[in-house]
């Protein structure tokens, strides 16, 4: 910087935004005033700098006036410094020799008296000015790509992503925190529209995974932390002790038959029991049978033992522990899913109190083939065929006072099809249903709505429901028409609430270790809401299915593949370039305090204990210039944003 | 410990064992109550009708009465009190506006010395001071389960009590806040702590009827009669309630009721510091049993073995 004796010739455009700048700005005097300014070799203004012709403007008058470094005063470097970059480039100069001076939202946009915008833009452009004359040439910081993909969560959506990544023939992880992957949607009966068997449709794509050359399925397992960044992810995970080995067991299941522990059965949604050592459905992947150390007597031969005696494959070892181990990955898709709002929050609907009031993937349960009753509708109190159900839309959904202001937007279709599937197995039966709205955006989601209501004379009701409670053997549901304006009181045998759908239990956790960002209710926030709606904010993260917000299974599916698609694009680059304006330690001055350090919000440094100085990943750092400013003996300093250069900036700007 | 204690108009007239129980229980806790001096009527609802500045001017000037005399806790054990002066402690409180123009409105008021008689104007303005809260929020949150329990004299194991919430005690939800209205405990609480056993039954927060009672008293009869019924089929041998105005419509009413409904064999509506007062080994004659147009008399008896103290 110093030794760079010679002085450098820059130039500036001005730019007017049409009337976004003049109109408060005197452009014509800013380029004007700034032609004699010491190192100004050239100065102009036009009318859109951005365009093309203004773009090609300074490609000429760079290699035209041999300009070192320009500066363009015009909208925030938010917006254009990758453009101006770019040009730049094209007439072969170093893109970090480009200043962007902001005179529209730090100018034009927020003062009205022309004469003093356009002295503060002066000044604006004079700091610039101090600014470029010490901005080194900088050249981009070269990253390999590891590419390997991580999908967390092994749900359709999941599933879908790792598929697609492999097709495209990359490695990939699929880690799944449960015994086996299927997420929610193999907890379902049947789907909407097409009545499709949710099992039907969904064991051919688990078997896909199971047998896929590029996919390393790692079931009952979970991420325990995440470092590095973009292109080179460290992974640790953690393994789960299953206490059965996969490889061993062939699912002869005489485990189970002498297994003296009974559990809720998580699949059937606590409806039903199973063993301690246990398969979680039928046609679980990996088909092996899992010991929940919960559950089981122990884990120690003494207390029971009795399925390590019966198994003939010596398959179980009580002696399992959690292992840990590390891997490398370029990318990470996140297919955490959702769960459903707590039925706890609904005090006033007695569901904590009534075993007949359940929620709506309990009815799924129910309804399912392989469910606790075989398909057929029973509650389960008492195991009766239940000859009144009440369905209950928008529980803890579109309510801004007390829970989730948002739509869970799946269940007017999914409460439509309950009551569609109760009317064909119970057919003298009454389904009512309460609704706010029935919102059936979707392909030929509004025919289904129609058909339940017309063919299969579900009596929809528009309006809330107060409160539900016990009466003898009947369940009184207190609502509202509030087409008619009545109070109306219906007595159930069975009510089923379409609760809202919210974040999974116990992401945050996770989430936290990654160190992406949510929104408000805790799903992943996406880059831009239209734009780059299956991207993470954070470089390397991609979003599928319900961990980013409700959504139904084509949609959860259409994302999942986008996601695939731009992990493609990442693994497609030969390598990465990160911004080279990061601050290095300047190891002379260094004295090793560590300040810098616990500024860091990324990691990015640490202390070379040997030689008693910091030292930088260049890669991780994102140039926030936290350390820049914390570290107090001027070792770290930002590139092109130096102490020298500030100070620099700060004397132009009041006017020495 | 003295505490300063709102008893409310109902409670010196109609209802003076609701009164008196809260007083002789209390003092069973080491807790003497003091009345503010020269309370007035909260104002009953009718201040925050429409929050207008002079309707506001009753329960603060009782608040301020509290700051004066050095208090910061004001304990009432009447929902409908308690909610009065909660709300417009709120509104008083939470509105700087507000706030200037009810202090205004009161700056003139004549402050008479307790001991010499002297009259002056010095009374400071009221910011929000004090704390207002419910008997059964201050057993719960000061004095303390484990107290009550080791001060119990008497065994009320087996009494199956039904908590009545009512209106008042947990709405509106921001603005009172004491538990949460779909799913309260507070009162179930209180009830297991003093040893009896609370029935959960689907009307505890349902509508008693209120001042229905005077302009309709048939629908009033109708909506008291739901509860004592769901209360009744649960397996209560009484109702435990904490505003007079549920009592009188629960109590006095249920004559009304049983012409109307045949079937309605009756249940006896405790003020739940009765309950208190009794477990803590106050005489009966305190409790003023014959107060009640449905006689609990059979539910205070002095039982015939040695006394258990849980």
């Amino acid at each position: 910087m110093k030794n760079d004796k010679k002085e450098k010739r820059i130039g500036l455009f001005v730019c007017h935004c049409g009337v976004n700048i003049a109109g408060v700005v005197d452009v014509e005097k800013v380029a004007q005033v700034m032609k004699d300014h010491p190192g100004v070799a050239f100065s102009t203004n036009y009318v859109y700098m951005c365009s093309d012709p203004g773009q090609q403007m300074i490609i000429d008058t760079i290699k035209e006036k041999k300009l070192d470094s320009i500066i363009v005063a015009a909208c925030s470097p938010t917006l254009h410094e990758k453009t101006f970059q770019e040009a730049a480039k094209l007439a072969g100069l170093n893109p970090y020799q480009i200043e962007i001076a902001n005179i529209r939202e730090q100018d034009s946009w927020v003062h009205k008296d022309k004469e003093r915008a356009t002295r503060k833009a002066i000044k604006i452009i004079k700091s610039h000015v101090a600014k470029a004359r010490l901005n080194e040439s900088l050249e981009p910081i070269k990253v390999d790509i590891k590419k390997r993909a991580l999908v967390i969560g092994g749900g359709i959506s999941g599933i879908q992503a790792a598929l697609d990544i492999a097709d495209h023939g990359y490695q990939v992880l699929l880690v799944e925190k449960n015994p086996s992957i299927g997420g929610k949607m193999i907890q379902l009966s049947e789907t909407f529209p097409t009545l499709d068997c949710s099992q039907c449709i969904m064991t051919p794509k688990m078997v896909e995974v199971s047998r896929h050359p590029n996919i390393k399925l790692l079931t009952y397992h979970e991420v325990e932390s995440v470092s590095g960044f973009i292109g080179n992810f460290k992974v640790k995970i953690k393994k789960k002790p299953r206490y059965v080995f996969e490889s061993l067991c062939n699912l002869c299941g005489e485990c189970e038959k002498v297994c003296p522990q009974i559990a809720p059965d998580e699949f059937n949604m606590g409806l039903s029991f199973r063993k301690a050592i246990y398969m979680p459905f039928p046609q679980a992947i990996p088909g092996t049978y899992t010991l929940d150390a919960e559950h089981c007597l122990g884990l120690k031969p003494v207390r029971c033992g009795k399925c390590k005696d019966v198994c003939d494959k010596k398959a179980i070892d009580y002696d399992m522990k959690e292992e840990f181990f590390e891997e490398m990955v370029g990318s990470i898709v996140i297919a955490t899913g959702y769960d459903l709002y707590s039925l706890q929050a609904l005090g006033e609907y007695g569901s904590e109190k009534y075993d007949d009031v359940i929620n709506g993937l309990e009815f799924e349960r129910i309804l399912s083939a392989s469910g606790p009753t075989g398909g057929e509708v029973r509650r389960p109190s008492d195991g009766k065929v239940p000859k009144n159900v009440v369905f209950v839309q928008c529980c803890g959904s579109r309510d801004t006072e007390k829970h989730n202001p948002y739509c869970s937007k799946i269940c007017c279709m999914y409460t439509a099809k309950h009551a569609m599937l109760y009317k064909h197995r119970v057919p003298d039966g009454h389904a009512t249903v309460f609704y706010i709205d029935v919102r059936t955006g979707g392909k030929a989601f509004d025919e289904f709505y129609q058909r339940t209501v017309e063919e299969d004379k579900v009596l929809y009701v528009r309006g809330k429901v107060s409160k539900i409670y016990k009466e003898g053997d009947k369940l009184i549901v207190w609502g509202v028409d509030t087409l008619t304006g009545k109070k109306v009181e219906v007595e159930a045998d069975m009510v089923v609430l379409a609760m809202a759908m919210v974040k999974a239990e116990g992401v945050d956790d996770l989430l936290k270790k990654l160190k992406v960002s949510t929104d408000i209710h805790g799903f992943l926030a996406e880059a831009h809401p239209k734009l780059r709606p299956v991207e993470s904010l954070n470089a390397g993260f991609y979003l599928a299915g319900c961990a980013q917000g409700p959504k139904d299974i084509p949609e959860a599916v259409a994302q999942a593949s986008a996601a695939a698609a731009k992990v493609g694009d990442l693994f497609a680059q030969k390598e990465l370039t990160h911004s080279p304006e990061i601050v290095p330690v300047n190891t002379d001055l260094c004295s090793g305090c560590g300040i810098c350090i616990t500024m860091c919000p990324y990691d990015a440094r640490s202390l070379d204990k040997e030689r008693g100085v910091v030292q930088v990943n260049e890669v991780l750092c994102e140039g926030c210039g936290a350390c820049a400013a914390a570290c107090p003996s001027g070792a770290a300093q930002q590139r092109n944003q130096t102490d020298e250069q500030i100070f620099a900036m700060l004397t132009a700007m009041l006017g020495g | 410990m003295r505490l300063h204690y709102y008893p409310g108009c109902t409670l010196k007239n109609k209802t003076t064992n609701f009164d008196l129980s809260t007083r002789e229980a209390m003092k069973r806790l080491d807790i003497e109550l003091v009345e503010p001096d020269g309370w007035t009527c909260c104002g009953a609802e009718y201040p925050l009708t429409e929050e207008k500045i002079v309707g506001l001017a009753a329960p603060i000037r009782v608040l301020r009465q509290v700051k004066d005399e050095g208090g910061d806790i004001l304990v009432t054990s009447c929902s409908f009190c308690y909610a009065v002066l909660k709300r417009a402690h709120k509104a008083h409180r939470d509105d700087p506006i507000k706030r200037k123009r009810v202090n205004a409105f009161l700056h003139d008021d004549i402050k008479i010395d307790r001991w010499t008689k002297e009259k002056t104007t010095g009374f400071e303005d009221y910011d929000g001071e004090v704390r207002i809260l419910h008997i059964l929020e201050y057993l719960r949150d000061v004095v303390g389960r484990e107290k009550i329990r080791s001060a119990l004299k008497r065994d009320l194991r087996g009494l199956k009590v039904a908590p009545y919430y009512g209106c008042r005690l947990l709405r509106p939800r921001d603005e009172i806040g004491l538990d949460e209205p779909d799913n309260p405990h507070i009162f179930e609480e209180f009830l297991e702590t003093i040893g009896c056993t609370p029935v959960d039954y689907p009307f505890k927060q349902e509508c008693c009827g209120s001042y229905l009672s005077v302009s309709l008293p048939s629908a009033a009869t109708e909506a008291s009669y739901r509860v004592l019924r769901s209360a009744k089929l649960e397996g209560a041998e009484a109702i435990a309630v904490s505003c007079p105005l549920c009592f009188y419509n629960m109590d006095h009413r249920q004559e009304l009721i049983k012409e109307k409904f045949l079937d309605f064999p009756g249940l006896p509506v405790l003020f739940f510091t009765q309950l208190l007062a009794w477990g803590l080994g106050v005489e009966r004659s305190v409790l003023g049993l014959d107060q009640h147009a449905v006689s609990p008399a059979s539910l205070f008896r002095e039982s015939p073995g040695p006394e258990v103290i849980l």
